[in-house]
């Protein structure tokens, strides 16, 4: 036996001593003790071998053999719980720290749960209180009252699932195509000044693709009170935003049009994503600039239609949709992700 | 919609760049959705002849071709099959800028290629390349389109042949549109008046003070007695150019046609379309018909942005045409071959037997334009918009016209585009005569005044933009605006939309930039709150996500199976009328559908256990109306914890991990307790359900899923364990304020808790709740709870052994070993009277 075969039997003799005494109960010690050290023992018979080699090599195996044997010794007598326990090998009183951590149950929030829970923080901070609202929905709220006329094009825009239902007046109930409604409940409902918001699901008859779907999130805030302005709307949006994503990012106004709002606006921010630095940003496509939201100052038939002149109240109102903040922040890039509830995704938030 | 870079600058006296344009366009709301390149934008490419093909000597699908290029032969490698010797072809060099870069000499298969033979994506053109094609050398439709499909090249198309006429050695560049950039602009509902290239070079122009170079029109005036002619008028123009007779128009519906120019020309030959227009309705994605009166009416509604119509006169019975209502029972053919009924809410352009166009739509095909006509009549009208609007979603035709004419028509653009029309056909064929022209108008545009207070447009904005400025955009967009204060605003015929200070606002602020708003805030503090429900189900999502349940996110529309299959009532379910498809056709009315549908899912991809839930909308009919209710439901499955791990198993979920779930769901809400209920769920297996109560409401249920249930919905018959919520009693019993939702703390004993465990034997029949509720009022007992139930060895088929812990405590003392004793016998005493329990050996 070389002296590299007699180390490389030491260290096979003291692993599988370790993994044997991981194994057992207390029950099984002595028998191992025997097993090992015992006078026909594995390790005794091999430490009885040392004297074969000259005496350089053997003072040298001497002590690596003694080294082990103390180690093996200390382990055991730790698994006794005897006075030796821990001596040698003070730094873990494990067997093994890197095995994992007993795995408590994990759940999980859904993405646009998260996001909507920080929005409406978001709202929060401002001044905004939340108002529920249903899904379904009568045609004068969804798009009468919200300045939608019958056989206006503006309509081609949210294209309507109607139930087969009616409301009071004979037309199909449909499911609501935005949350705007909540604005005319509210205005019906309550006196100014009001600054309310409300997150929640809205449909649209149109094929589900990657950044289609018929069934998704809206969140709208709005404000009514004497002298509104633009310049109100602009602060509002500015704070929310800078709120979401930092006092850095760059917010602009861009003329766009909801019928319910005049002036109407898109509002952008700078990409946060690459700084403007890239021209192949996938999120902005090299524009440096996102769509986040549609604003604007409440149409004067709007305030008509709920019983306020529009000389005297005004009003703004903003709204995202919320599958758009979720895929910024979570990197998600197919909307369909959202409703297939693969669990190896939800699991990571 | 599609606006070509160059038709644009054609009204622009000082054209912009591509960039400043697209920017300049942004700024003012209309947003550019992409830019593509068209036309020829290659280097170094000449027409060549094939003078010989020979096969490739080491490859079936290659030829060795000899090329003319007008400067020597040269030897190409050509992968298509359709080429033929003698052929004129484009030939790139080496070094020539193509679609894919620059051309490269190449070693193809061991044999040098000189050059290429290219086809129309290898130079960058769309489709096959002959739309691109300007065939200004050769004669009145000479050329024929490219053999298509005859052979492939190694990327699937052949190369592209030219007419025979073409020059060996010409530079290809000229035989083809030049290079032009097409925008795609989104024009929102509301850009009515930006619907053509002249109407957004005039808003660029009005904007940014540009000069705007309008279309210079034929002085063509129609007779001053313009209006409905009676039919002995026809026939009776002499051809002159100069006073024409009107055309014979008769509008009977005023309210729905408020204007209808007419101009008949005939003699016309067939004429074939001008090349720059072919290109350009190429270019705009609208395949030229090749035929001159055809394609004149879609480029001057893409010129001028008026819909124009041309009948064939000789196919209309005549004397003249009507605009009338459809009458009951009529049909019409449309030039897309549809059958149409027709009904008295349709307006229509009518002959003396029936009607040959549904107004503002669609043309009907038996007065059609071909090849055979001689003479037309050029309709330019002006239709209600809300009336295209149903006619066309009843017929079910969207058109460039009715996009148009519902979102509206600048009142006074009819004459004018049919004038363009007139002069384009005239200009080719110049022996053709215009014959009658008809100015019909019943309804004239009267521009309404709208109050222009710049204090107010200040006030909206929250601006302080000094008078001057608003009046210049106010002029910019009105010239006629006075300065006399107050300041009256008369929209032109195009800006209809401007009705009233808001909207005047919009384009102060367009004009100026929406960067002139400040950022600034007089609103007023208010406080804030979120509804019961939102917080009654963001703790439900938080304590149910912290016991390891995943949320997920179901679509709420499921098909009649998955309502079958969850033995769920469809009568009582919610329907829609127009859904996408039978997958998605009721709303559902329980989350169970989706939350097993999301269990399938996530089986299919490898787990064996899982644990979500929902919060969503369940929906219900309740009589006429629809009712809709918010639920938590969730559903357990496998195991739990759900993973295993180095120190031992996982156990299986049963009914009990759900109820210490729910326990743990409810914790804090008085009242709450699980009950048997009288009825529960279809979907729910009998005898394995527990209502949730709060208070005397119910709460919810939890229980084990129906094995038929969880099979018809495609899962093995596996054991799933489901919950559901009814979010809207959660958020009732919720105090409004935090300080009556958080319980007070009870005083804990100064004194030592003492236990006593107690194993006795009874019937199976009483239940544990039985046997709590009987001995929990014993003095100083302050918890009871059962640790141990045993079924088997040494124990009678018919009894069970359980093992209850009794803790007992005492606010004023130590509690001695002989009290206890007492209270303990006391409890063994009832429990042996009311259940003949025994106590275990």
């Amino acid at each position: 036996m070389t002296p590299a075969q007699w180390k490389e039997k030491l260290f096979l003799v003291r692993d599988s001593f370790f993994s044997s005494l991981a194994g057992i109960q207390t029950g099984g010690l002595e028998a191992l003790e025997l097993l090992y050290f015992g006078r026909k023992g594995d390790l005794s018979l091999l430490l009885r071998d040392l004297k074969d080699f000259p005496l350089e090599e053997r003072k040298a195996l001497g002590a690596l053999g003694n080294e082990v044997k103390g180690a093996m010794a200390a382990k055991l007598a730790e698994k006794k719980g005897g006075p030796g326990a821990g001596k040698a090998d003070i730094k873990t009183p494990f067997s093994d720290l890197t095995m994992a951590g007993y795995p408590f149950p994990k759940g999980s929030l859904h993405p646009l749960t998260v996001t909507i829970n920080r929005l409406t923080e978001a709202f929060i901070k401002l001044g905004f209180s939340m108002a529920d609202a249903s899904l379904i929905e009568e045609d004068y709220y969804n798009f009468e009252a919200l300045n939608f006329p019958p056989d206006h094009p503006a309509r081609e825009m949210q294209d309507t699932f109607y139930l087969d239902l009616k409301d009071p007046s004979g037309k199909d109930l449909l499911l609501r195509t935005h949350t705007s409604t909540v604005e005319i409940h509210t205005l019906k409902d309550r006196r100014p000044p009001l600054r309310v918001f409300h997150p929640g699901r809205v449909f649209r008859c149109e094929a589900v693709d990657a950044s289609h779907s018929f069934a998704f999130h809206q969140i709208e805030g709005f404000y009514v009170d004497k002298n509104v302005s633009m310049a109100d709307l602009r602060w509002t949006v500015d704070a929310f935003i800078k709120d979401l994503f930092g006092s850095s990012v760059a917010v602009r106004f861009m003329p766009s049009y909801f019928p319910f709002v005049e002036p109407g606006a898109e509002v952008e921010m700078s990409c946060v994503f690459c700084k403007g630095h890239s021209g192949k940003c996938p999120v902005c496509k090299g524009s440096g600039w996102i769509e986040v939201l549609g604003a604007g100052i409440l149409h004067p038939n709007v305030m008509r239609a709920t019983g306020y002149e529009p000389r005297q109240w005004g009003g703004f109102a903003f709204g995202a949709g919320i599958e758009r903040f979720a895929m910024l922040l979570f990197g998600i890039s197919d909307m369909r992700v959202f409703y297939e509830n693969d669990l190896r995704i939800l699991k990571q938030l | 919609m599609k606006i070509l870079y160059s038709w644009l600058s054609d009204f622009i006296a000082a054209p912009l760049a591509p960039e400043e344009l697209q920017a300049k366009l942004g700024r003012i709301g209309l947003k550019t959705e992409s830019i593509s390149k068209t036309g020829a934008a290659f280097e170094g490419v000449t027409v060549g002849r094939i003078l010989k093909i020979e096969k490739h000597p080491n490859a079936d699908k290659l030829s060795l071709c000899d090329v003319d290029s007008g400067s020597g032969v040269t030897r190409v490698v050509c992968g298509a099959k359709n080429i033929a010797e003698g052929q004129k072809i484009l030939f790139a060099r080496v070094g020539a800028k193509l679609a894919g870069g620059e051309l490269k000499k190449a070693k193809i298969r061991g044999v040098e290629s000189e050059g290429m033979i290219c086809s129309a994506p290898e130079l960058g053109l769309p489709g096959d390349g002959s739309a691109s094609l300007n065939n200004s050398f050769a004669g009145p439709r000479p050329f024929e389109a490219p053999v298509k499909n005859a052979g492939a090249k190694e990327d699937g198309s052949g190369i592209l042949v030219l007419p025979e006429n073409s020059p060996v050695g010409a530079d290809a560049k000229t035989l083809f549109e030049k290079p032009d950039l097409l925008l795609e602009i989104e024009m929102l509902p509301n850009l009515a008046y930006c619907l053509s290239h002249y109407a957004v070079a005039r808003e660029l122009c009005a904007f940014y003070n540009l000069p705007l170079k309008k279309p210079v029109m034929p002085e063509l005036t129609p007779p001053p007695a313009s209006g409905p002619k009676g039919p002995d008028k026809v026939g009776q123009a002499g051809g002159g150019v100069k006073t024409p007779a009107p055309a014979p128009v008769t509008i009977e519906e005023p309210g729905l046609c408020a204007r209808y120019s007419g101009i008949v020309i005939k003699n016309i030959p067939p004429v074939p379309t001008p090349p720059q227009m072919a290109a350009r309705l190429a270019a705009m994605g609208s395949k030229a018909k090749g035929n001159l009166l055809i394609d004149v009416s879609n480029y001057v509604m893409y010129e001028l942005g008026q819909p124009v119509h041309c009948f064939d006169l000789n196919k209309l019975s005549g004397p003249e045409v009507k605009v009338r209502r459809a009458k009951p029972g009529e049909t019409l053919k449309t030039i897309d071959g549809k059958t149409l009924k027709l009904d008295e809410d349709m307006l229509v352009i009518a002959d003396r037997e029936k009607p040959a166009a549904l107004a503002g739509v669609m043309g009907g095909a038996d007065s059609a334009v071909s090849d055979a006509t001689t003479a037309i009549l050029i309709e330019s009208a002006w239709f209600e918009p809300s009336a295209v609007r149903r006619a066309s979603k009843k017929a079910g035709i969207k058109s460039e016209s009715s996009y148009r004419f519902e979102r509206g028509v600048d009142p006074e653009l009819q004459l004018c585009a049919a004038l363009r029309v007139a002069q384009l056909i005239l200009a080719e064929v110049p022996g053709a005569s215009l014959e009658q022209i008809s100015d019909v108008n019943p309804v004239k545009y009267v521009p309404a005044a709208v109050e222009a207070d710049p204090a107010r447009i200040n006030a909206i904005l929250g601006t302080e933009i000094p008078e001057q400025d608003i009046f210049a955009c106010l002029k910019a967009i009105s010239p006629s605006i006075k300065d006399e204060k107050p300041w009256t605003f008369y929209p032109p015929s195009y800006r209809r939309d401007i009705e009233s200070a808001w909207d005047l606002a919009e384009e102060v602020a367009r004009y100026s930039g929406y960067d002139v708003i400040p950022v600034r805030s007089s609103m007023k503090m208010m406080s804030a709150s979120v509804t019961p429900a939102f917080e009654a189900a963001g703790e439900l999502r938080a304590r149910l996500s912290a016991l390891g349940f995943s949320e997920v996110y179901n679509y709420d529309f499921i098909s009649l199976k998955e309502l079958q299959n969850c033995l769920l009532n469809e009568a009582a379910a919610i329907s829609l009328k127009n859904p996408l498809s039978s997958d998605f056709q009721f709303l559902r009315p329980s989350l169970v559908t989706g939350l097993l549908k999301a269990l399938d899912y996530n089986i299919n991809r490898g787990r064996n256990s899982a644990a979500i839930f929902e919060t969503g909308t369940v929906y219900s009919k309740s009589g006429a109306q629809g009712k809709e209710e918010i639920c938590c439901s969730g559903l357990m499955f496998g195991s739990f914890p759900a993973e295993l791990f180095w120190k031992g198993g996982a156990d299986s979920a049963d009914l009990y991990h759900l109820k210490g779930v729910m326990d743990y769901a409810f914790s804090g809400k008085s009242g709450f307790r699980f009950e048997k209920p009288k009825s529960a769920p279809a979907y729910f297996q009998p005898g394995a359900v527990l209502e949730m109560k709060l208070g005397a409401g119910t709460a919810g249920f939890l229980g084990l899923l129906n094995s038929t249930a969880v099979v018809n919905s495609g899962l093995k018959d596996v054991k799933i364990y489901y919950f559901e919520i009814l979010l809207s009693a959660l958020a009732r019993s919720r105090k409004a304020d935090f300080w009556q939702r958080v319980s007070q703390v009870k005083p804990v004993s100064a004194y030592p808790a003492i236990w006593r465990d107690l194993s006795v034997v009874l019937e199976d029949k009483y239940e544990w709740a039985e046997l709590e509720r009987e001995v929990v009022k014993t003095q100083d007992l302050a918890r009871v709870e059962l640790i141990d139930v045993y079924k088997g060895k040494n124990i009678d088929g018919n009894l069970r052994s359980v093992t209850i812990r009794f803790t007992f405590s005492s606010m004023e003392k130590t509690l001695t070993d002989s009290e206890i004793n007492g209270h303990m016998a006391a409890i063994l005493e009832k429990l042996s009277k009311k259940f003949s329990a025994k106590l275990r050996s």
